[in-house]
């Protein structure tokens, strides 16, 4: 069934199906995280209200949030081709992964933060806390368990696009099963990039509620 | 006699909320003057507004209207910045605790020092006095889920106190907890207030917190003081309806009696024995029956606290009789005008 170069194929695909999950993630989150906080810093009974803009970063959010991945990623093409040079390859797959990516995750952090109970907010205002010292003192920490959660959540959809991403060049383990098993019919291909990104999943996600059990003091 | 200095003022603070087709009226044009050092208690039935008002006491809510004064200090008009740094003069403790759940109690303790600026040696060192000063010395290092409803409140002491502040706001502090715990943490704010010598506000919807430990009460009905005094005095004669409703019903019984009635007493058990059934035996004793109109009483510790309301016979020697057996109990007897 495999030949002896489909192995290094595979390998390569591995590789570059991690590096793009890894390197989108943490994209992701250096913009999807702040977004997350001025969501709920900005809501109506946030420590910041400022509902104007809340509203007009949530319509923001929404309209990229519901545009499918693929379509997503093949209209942001001429940005793609600004910000890294190429449409192809895994690259280009990480920019449209960011963009689509960065919205999904602020939702996941605004969730995350909302679950902090209201009354701790009051206590740490009752204390003379400023938005800030709020932000960094009670919220975040607060909410770390459920953002760690979130995140496994987020590396886990992320992967599942980067997969998608390979239709369309983007490479990794999607663009394999693509190429090797859809076009050229070997099916068996097929059948072990799906393995391969199951097990990918199961360890990442695994993973995160790992972690996220292990440092919650909520018991 | 000497005039005492006065810790919190509030004049004429009202506070209405934005509603659907108008707005509601929370607090109408409260005025309060909370002198300092003593233990002052708000209370009122759910619904009332004693929420609010101790809310605007801190401006976690601002007032629609009025003034807030803190030990001469008007806070209404003080920008954001000034007004955190006047916050922390005033500590305030919550009926769900309000811990930070990921941190220790220690931690927990020394969170508002963080926020005060306070380096983190002296923040700790400020944070163990404290936990041993509620009793926790022991429990340093553990975190709110390890601990007791009662022991959480201990930390959320701790942690109010912990910038000296000069008042103490107290919001339903002990309605979570169970009568035994109450006792003890109501003991510890009574402690706190003699040895420290803070002002003490305390929000209830329960008399028996206030004759605890208050001086004085205000009584919040409607969002507005229906009356307010000494605790012994409104406790003997309150004047209004929503004064006798929480004094003699505990705020139980909306359906209460109205108008006046004759011969009816209120009988305060303040910790006799349980066992002795006082009520049964009187009537033994005298040969003829009292009627028991409404009744409210619990044992903590096999000693029973609380109140009975009681209508005695028409004949005036019987009467007497009753409430001689009466007096010479462990029980308090009054005669009251209302049930």
């Amino acid at each position: 069934m495999f030949k002896a170069g489909m192995l290094a194929v595979v390998g390569t695909a591995f590789l570059e199906s991690i590096y793009m999950t890894l390197i989108s993630t943490l994209l992701t989150y250096i913009i999807g995280l702040p977004l997350g906080l001025f969501l709920i810093m900005t809501d109506k009974e946030g420590v910041r209200p400022m509902p104007v803009f809340h509203q007009a970063l949530g319509i923001l959010i929404n309209i990229l949030r519901s545009i499918p991945f693929l379509i997503l990623l093949v209209t942001i093409m001429p940005f793609t081709k600004m910000v890294v040079g190429t449409v192809i390859g895994p690259k280009a797959a990480i920019v449209a992964l960011v963009v689509s990516g960065a919205p999904f995750v602020a939702r996941l952090v605004e969730s995350s933060l909302k679950e902090v109970e209201k009354g701790v907010i009051e206590a740490a205002q009752s204390m003379g806390a400023s938005p800030l010292q709020i932000l960094v003192k009670v919220l975040l920490p607060e909410a770390k368990p459920s953002l760690l959660i979130g995140s496994a959540i987020a590396v886990t959809t992320i992967l599942g696009y980067s997969a998608m991403a390979g239709f369309v060049g983007g490479g990794g383990l999607g663009a394999v099963a693509i190429n090797y098993g859809y076009y050229r019919g070997q099916r068996d291909v097929m059948y072990v990039m799906v393995v391969l990104l199951v097990v990918i999943v199961q360890v990442l996600q695994e993973m995160g509620m790992q972690i996220a059990k292990k440092t919650d003091q909520r018991l | 006699m000497e005039t005492k200095e006065t810790m919190i003022r509030l004049e004429g603070v009202s506070k209405s909320f934005p509603q659907k087709g108008g707005s509601i009226d929370v607090l109408k044009e409260i005025d309060l003057r909370i002198e300092k050092g003593e233990i002052f208690g708000i209370i009122g039935m759910s619904g009332a507004g004693k929420s609010t008002l101790v809310r605007c006491i801190n401006l976690l809510e601002r007032p629609t209207g009025g003034l807030v004064y803190l030990d001469g200090k008007e806070l209404t008009c003080l920008p954001e910045k000034e007004l955190r740094r006047q916050r922390q003069a005033m500590g305030m403790i919550f009926q769900q605790f309000h811990l930070l759940m990921q941190r220790t109690a220690l931690e927990n303790v020394c969170f508002p020092l963080e926020i005060a600026g306070v380096s983190k040696e002296k923040a700790r060192a400020r944070a163990v006095e404290l936990l041993e000063l509620v009793g926790l010395g022991e429990r340093l290092d553990a975190h709110p889920s390890q601990l007791s409803g009662g022991q959480k409140q201990r930390v959320a002491i701790a942690r109010a106190l912990a910038t000296e502040p000069k008042v103490l706001l107290c919001d339903e502090a002990t309605s979570a907890l169970d009568p035994n715990t109450t006792a003890g943490v109501l003991r510890l704010l009574k402690d706190i207030n003699e040895r420290l010598g803070i002002t003490i506000v305390v929000i209830t919807h329960e008399m028996s917190v206030i004759r605890e430990i208050c001086n004085r009460v205000a009584i919040i009905d409607e969002g507005q003081i229906a009356e307010m005094g000494a605790v012994e005095k409104i406790f003997r004669a309150p004047k209004t309806k929503a004064g006798r409703e929480l004094v003699y019903h505990e705020g139980n019984n909306k359906e209460a009696i109205e108008g006046p009635v004759e011969h009816c007493y209120r009988v305060v058990f303040r910790g006799g024995i349980s066992g002795e059934p006082i009520l049964g035996k009187m009537m033994l004793e005298c040969n003829a029956v009292a009627n028991i109109l409404s009744g409210n009483t619990r044992m903590i510790e096999g000693r029973v606290y609380g109140q009975m309301m009681i209508q005695l016979p028409e004949e005036k020697e019987i009467r007497e009789k009753m409430l001689a057996y009466l007096k010479a109990r462990e029980v308090e007897v009054e005669e009251v005008q209302y049930v």
